[in-house]
């Protein structure tokens, strides 16, 4: 698959993944009320394209749209993490570790948005199906929570890492080629085979032919 | 692998192909329609299992390639179920509007009844019309897109120069279609594919193993991506540009108008 349709999968991932959050997550309601319409592009240092995040309708758009931004920023993964606090962005800024454009409220917005999205979810089924089952829920959910921390942990201490492993593990266009070589080197050999099987053909006709005269 | 079937290629001015058949213009339309009234229904189904689910990615392409912005007038013609005209009416905003325009009915009952379901009510127009006399003043919109509509259309050149009339100069036009693979066991791949299993699938999930025997055949009658390029020149369009999507199975032109 090319660079372009991973682009465009990755984006789709994304974007299903944190609408789903998004519409579990009531309290995120009001900070995207005031970000529609506005747009954040990030260009990741991880990543060879940027990420173009539009609000609309309460929802996540994701797309690698550039003409089109409120606020836009250049910086790394474990970077991002950080924006929360006003105070350390003036020292990302100054450490070259990050870099704005436009307006910084938006990417601050962006930024509680995604905080927000860190759901409880006992209230959240509670609000659901009321407190009985959600008990129950609860203490199987205290164990799953419990299991994500743990893997949340592990992928946060180094996600550059992980972005630069899934990379490597990405079809390069060297080992494109190669596969091409050998698709053309199979084809050459069934069309050896289609000819030496004609011969045969050929030769089993000219005896039968004897044969009959 | 299945080559059953030969283009014909003789036509005059009063024919032209409706898949590998030779039929007279008039007629075309209405096979067509006919097309299109009959897959109404299951298209987003069968669209999803056929590209198994890659038309999406393809999509996500075109509305990156559009450089949309908030406010934008945008035309998605031949929209049929209106994908395009989905994100579209989420990033131009209230303020922007979308048109979804489609020459068959059906077509469009089934978007317009998917993006009511979906919410999309404010921006969004539905208009019946054929892309070579679209029914829009000059210089009307800043992106038209036409995707997977236009090897349908029976004179390709008269509704790009329609499209051209109605973009706004500064505008761009972005033609998203089947073209051909850029490697040959590609292509043999996706013969086999299209002639032996599509028809197949048709036939089982959509009861209508015709309409999926004339979608492969018109893909492969439709201009390659240099020919295209060549047709958008001639219609006025500048800039003209194309990129092929997974080898070249589908093709994104895009051009502007100055
Ligand atoms: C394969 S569907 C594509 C629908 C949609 N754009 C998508 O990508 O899912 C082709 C559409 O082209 C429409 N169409 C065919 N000929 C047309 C014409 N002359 N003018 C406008 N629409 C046309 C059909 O009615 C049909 O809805």
């Amino acid at each position: 698959m090319s660079t372009i349709m991973h682009h465009q999968m990755l984006c789709g991932f994304i974007e299903k993944v944190v609408n789903a959050l998004l519409s579990m997550n009531l309290s995120s309601s009001a900070s995207l009320v005031a970000l529609e319409q506005k747009t954040l592009v990030v260009s990741l240092a991880e990543l060879n394209f940027p990420l173009s995040l539009t609000v609309s309708d309460k929802q996540l758009l994701v797309t690698c749209i550039t003409e089109r931004s409120d606020c836009q920023i250049d910086t790394s993964l474990a970077t991002l993490k950080t924006l929360k606090e006003e105070q350390q962005l003036t020292e990302l800024i100054k450490q070259d570790k990050l870099n704005i454009v436009g307006d910084v409220k938006v990417a601050q917005q962006f930024a509680d948005v995604f905080q927000q999205l860190d759901i409880d979810w006992q209230s959240e089924i509670a609000s659901y199906i009321g407190d009985v089952p959600t008990y129950k829920l609860g203490r199987f959910h205290q164990w799953l929570l419990a299991k994500v921390t743990f893997a949340k942990q592990q992928v946060s201490a180094d996600a550059s890492e992980w972005l630069l492993h899934e990379k490597r593990v990405l079809v390069s266009n060297g080992e494109l080629q190669q596969l091409y070589g050998q698709i053309q080197q199979a084809q050459q050999a069934i069309q050896q085979i289609e000819q030496r099987i004609s011969q045969l053909d050929d030769a089993i006709n000219a005896s039968h032919q004897e044969s009959l005269s | 692998m299945s080559e059953e079937k030969q283009p014909v290629n003789e036509q005059n001015a009063s024919s032209t192909h409706f898949g590998y058949q030779t039929v007279d213009t008039a007629v075309k339309e209405s096979k067509v329609a006919g097309v299109f009234h009959s897959v109404a229904q299951q298209y987003d189904v069968m669209n999803d299992l056929m590209s198994f689910g890659i038309h999406r990615l393809w999509k996500r392409f075109t509305i990156d390639a559009s450089g949309v912005r908030p406010g934008n007038n945008v035309l998605d013609l031949a929209g049929g179920t209106g994908d395009l005209t989905a994100k579209f009416s989420k990033l131009v905003g209230r303020e922007g509007r979308v048109v979804l325009a489609d020459i068959n009915s059906s077509m469009l009952n089934v978007g317009r009844d998917k993006l009511r379901d979906k919410g999309l009510v404010q921006n969004i127009d539905y208009v019946q019309a054929n892309a070579e006399y679209l029914p829009f003043e000059d210089n009307t919109f800043d992106i038209i897109t036409i995707a997977f509509g236009l090897r349908n259309v029976t004179h390709k050149d008269r509704a790009l120069r329609s499209m051209y009339r109605v973009l706004k100069p500064g505008g761009r036009l972005l033609v998203l279609e089947f073209s051909k693979p850029e490697h040959e066991i590609i292509n043999k791949a996706y013969d086999f594919y299209s002639f032996n299993l599509l028809p197949k699938m048709g036939e089982l999930v959509a009861k209508d193993g015709d309409s999926y025997q004339y979608l492969a055949e018109s893909i492969r009658m439709h201009p390659d991506q240099e020919t295209l390029k060549q047709m958008m020149d001639d219609a006025g369009f500048e800039q003209t540009s194309y990129k092929n999507l997974t080898d070249g199975i589908v093709a994104l032109h895009k051009g502007f108008k100055f």
